[in-house]
């Protein structure tokens, strides 16, 4: 995808987004070019109304998830990262994601689901924290790059372990 | 338009019509006056059971005729073959389900697909076609002229799946606008788009698959918000699970010739029908040495048989909840879909679940029919109020080094969507870079479902110097199509694959060919009409696009599409399908830009109608 998720839905460029109101312009353009609109259309017409689909719905893809949109926002000011090329993270985060960890398997093994809960819940709230403070970082100017860099990391360690305690809580 | 005039209008305008292929029924429906009403079928109700009996002569009976077979003939009968669908035949499934016979594969391609051998080799794509042609067959007989069919299938369904069923449908002759999932399909029968906004729970129990699916509602559109389930779960297993204890008390122990297993389940299913109305029921049956007991079962006993397959219901709910990221609380109400849930359990087990007393008030086994004829319609009818956004039902990705799933598009992603990815060459000079593509959740490659794996011929050079992209684009009926470009030197040489589940694109085209019995000319002619339908549909396009978007396009470029549609106009006055099919194409090349500038200006009318600052935050 070449052009910007912003641009393509519309919305500016910034990480404080409303996800309601994300979600309401998704929609509008989604009715104004899903193919089911253009079922019996010529083809051509077909072809640019699946095509275009597809870009919005990556952009919506892309902005509602908030680590996606940070790598987005990032890439607008020419810095490309990914899962694999992302900086090392704190001692102090790795600790404290291995504590929960251990955590989560001895309440895994004990097939304690209130305490699987709970850390799921608490995982959320610290995601939620961490969007937080990604957001000031944003408004900044300029971008302290890598404070937004660190946020990442983390939010993706608290995704990661929202993901194993779902998992978990499917095994009960 | 009078009932009448209807009747004695040779060129009835096509109807659109709406087709719920279950598991274990399938339903025909329509729209008239703008309200669905089901169709009649060839067994004068308008649940047609999902049976195909092939007798010794070939000939094909479909329906409740069928179904009396099952006793008597079951070696040449086939039943809930949806379960079979898109699955090859060494599918855990495939084994675990029943009493068919299946043909030996005799290379690997054939073992892509089930195969029954019912006398003949015949694979599930042909036996749904068969249930297919029986209901278009109805729809023709009450409507005169069919138009396109949306056909249903359970939001569970893979891309194998999916896939299958619209070749069943190109088999049976129908023209397949789309497939819609079966919990939307609910949700728009309801009506939910006239009332209210809000978040709702489709709860559906079919007879061989269960579906859970959150929907939102919000300005007219439909979104799916999560959808889960198991494509294995159904009435049947209850059926089965009865069965079991029937076969018990007849004294048939260990393995029981089919014809007995099947007395048990007719048995089995109308004990557990007689239970809606009745705290218990009873049956006479024959057992060992020409006695005959009275099997009984109680609405206790029938709860306590199914609760293992209703906690699995379960299960699947609050996963679809979490996914969907709310509580049960939140949800503004919880539609109950599928013959199954007509047994009482079904319901108070959904309220206890979701905390408040589901919808049933449509007829469970017809709404999502109601809601196949009610897309079709709109479909055809152009209208701009109803939209249904469809999601991603199963992760999608590819086999990376080691036999890991390498995710390229997350389940929940709302389609039609898309994902490209980057492969290069291993070795020097290899010639075909392999590719393994599989839907599912888990780590491993080998615990996916494997949906197909291609060869693309590169041009042989030295390791890892080529660059193979590769565009994995799942339309919006949630099938996948496959198209890779070799990236050198600025020359891009791009081929499409389409993966196949037994069944390649030339043997379904085969085996419609051979499906027709009408003469040559007959064939001909039929061709003639559609190409000449397509030619009206893009002359009639083309025109509005000329009027609407008159200031978009230069004189030069009017001109130009100007010609090619005098052309068209022409060559849709003669009798030669080649020269209208050109002329056709030509006029969609023509316009494809107009089509890229008019696409534009909606997309700015969409986007106009909220101003940027109400984006946001507070």
């Amino acid at each position: 995808m070449t052009t910007s998720p912003f641009q393509v839905l519309g919305v500016p460029a910034l990480f404080a987004l409303d996800e309601t109101e994300l979600e309401k312009r998704h929609r509008d353009l989604s009715k104004a070019l899903h193919p089911d609109r253009y079922a019996g259309r010529p083809s051509s017409e077909r072809r640019e109304a699946l095509s275009r689909a597809i870009s919005v719905n990556e952009a919506f893809r892309r902005l509602r998830d908030p680590i996606s949109r940070a790598e987005a926002l990032l890439s607008e000011l020419g810095r490309e990262v990914s899962e694999t090329n992302q900086p090392k993270p704190e001692p102090a985060l790795l600790m404290q994601v291995m504590e929960q960890r251990e955590a989560l398997s001895t309440a895994r093994r004990a097939g304690d689901r209130p305490r699987i809960e709970s850390i799921a819940e608490q995982a959320s709230g610290r995601a939620e924290d961490a969007a937080e403070r990604m957001a000031d970082a944003f408004s900044e100017d300029p971008v302290p790059v890598e404070l937004v860099l660190r946020l990442l990391g983390e939010l993706r360690y608290l995704r990661r372990l929202k993901e194993e305690a779902g998992a978990a809580l499917d095994e009960l | 338009m009078t009932m009448l005039l209807d009747i004695f209008d040779p060129k009835a305008a096509p109807r659109a019509i709406g087709i719920d292929l279950g598991t274990t029924n399938s339903i025909v429906a329509y729209v008239r006056d703008g309200a669905p009403s089901a169709l009649i079928t060839c067994d004068g109700a308008p649940l047609l059971p999902s049976v195909v009996h092939y007798g010794p002569a070939g000939a094909v009976l479909v329906g409740r005729a069928a179904k009396a077979q099952l006793t008597r003939d079951p070696a040449h009968t086939i039943q809930s073959v949806k379960r079979f669908m898109g699955r090859d035949a060494k599918d855990p499934e495939t084994a675990r389900l029943g009493a068919h016979k299946f043909a030996t594969p005799k290379n690997d391609e054939q073992a892509r697909s089930v195969r029954f051998d019912v006398g003949r080799v015949v694979t599930p794509v042909e036996v749904s076609a068969e249930i297919l042609k029986s209901l278009k067959q109805s729809a023709v007989d009450q409507l005169r002229s069919v138009g396109g069919v949306v056909i249903t299938v359970p939001a569970y369904f893979d891309d194998a799946q999916r896939q299958a069923t619209k070749d069943a449908g190109r088999l049976a002759g129908l023209e397949v606008l789309r497939l819609l999932n079966e919990p939307t399909a609910a949700a728009l029968a309801y009506g939910l788009e006239h009332k209210q906004n809000g978040l709702f729970a489709v709860y559906d129990l079919g007879g061989g698959t269960f579906d859970i699916t959150i929907l939102r509602l919000e300005d007219g559109v439909f979104q799916v918000k999560s959808s889960g389930g198991d494509s294995a779960l159904g009435g049947d297993d209850m059926d089965r699970a009865i069965a079991a204890g029937l076969l018990e008390q007849m004294g048939a122990s260990g393995q029981s010739a089919p014809e007995v297993v099947a007395l048990a389940l007719s048995a089995a299913r109308e004990l557990k029908h007689a239970l809606t109305d009745a705290p218990e029921a009873s049956l006479e049956l024959p057992a060992k040495g020409d006695t005959t007991i009275v099997a009984k079962l109680t609405r206790a006993q029938l709860d306590a048989l199914i609760a293992p397959l209703l906690e699995r219901t379960g299960k699947a709910c609050r996963r679809a909840l979490r996914d969907a990221g709310i509580e049960a609380a939140a949800l503004d109400g919880v539609i109950l879909v599928g013959g199954s849930t007509k047994v009482l359990r079904v319901q108070s087990y959904v309220a206890e679940l979701f905390g408040k007393q589901p919808r049933c008030e449509l007829d469970p086994e017809l709404v999502v029919a109601y809601g196949a004829a009610l897309q079709a319609d709109l479909l055809t009818r152009d209208d701009g109020e109803v939209l249904l956004l469809d999601v991603l039902p199963l992760s999608l990705g590819i086999e990376t080094m080691g036999g890991v799933f390498s995710r390229l598009v997350d389940r929940n992603t709302t389609i039609p969507v898309s994902a490209k990815e980057t492969f290069t060459t291993a070795v020097d000079d290899q010639t075909a870079v392999d590719i393994h593509v599989l839907q599912g959740e888990r780590e491993l490659a080998v615990d996916n479902r494997s949906l197909a794996r291609f060869k693309i011929p590169i041009t042989p050079l030295p390791a890892g110097v080529p660059r193979l992209e590769v565009t994995f684009l799942i339309d919006a009926n949630g099938i996948l199509q496959v198209t890779a470009t070799e990236l050198r030197t600025g020359k891009a040489a791009a081929i499409e694959v389409r993966p196949t589940y037994g069944l390649s694109e030339g043997d379904v085209d085969r085996m419609v060919e051979e499906s027709f019995t009408y003469a040559e000319a007959d064939v001909e002619a039929r061709l003639l009409i559609e190409a000449r339908n397509e030619a009206d549909t893009v002359i009639t396009h083309v025109e509005r696009a000329l009027r609407q978007g008159e200031g978009l396009v230069g004189p030069e470029e009017r001109q130009t599409i100007g010609a090619a549609l005098e052309t068209l106009r022409r060559a849709r006055a003669t009798e030669d399908r080649a020269r209208i099919q050109e002329a056709t194409t030509a006029m969609n090349r023509a316009t494809e830009h107009l089509a890229e500038l008019m696409m534009d200006a909606a997309l700015k009318a969409a986007l106009a109608s909220r101003r940027a600052d109400q984006v946001l935050e507070k």
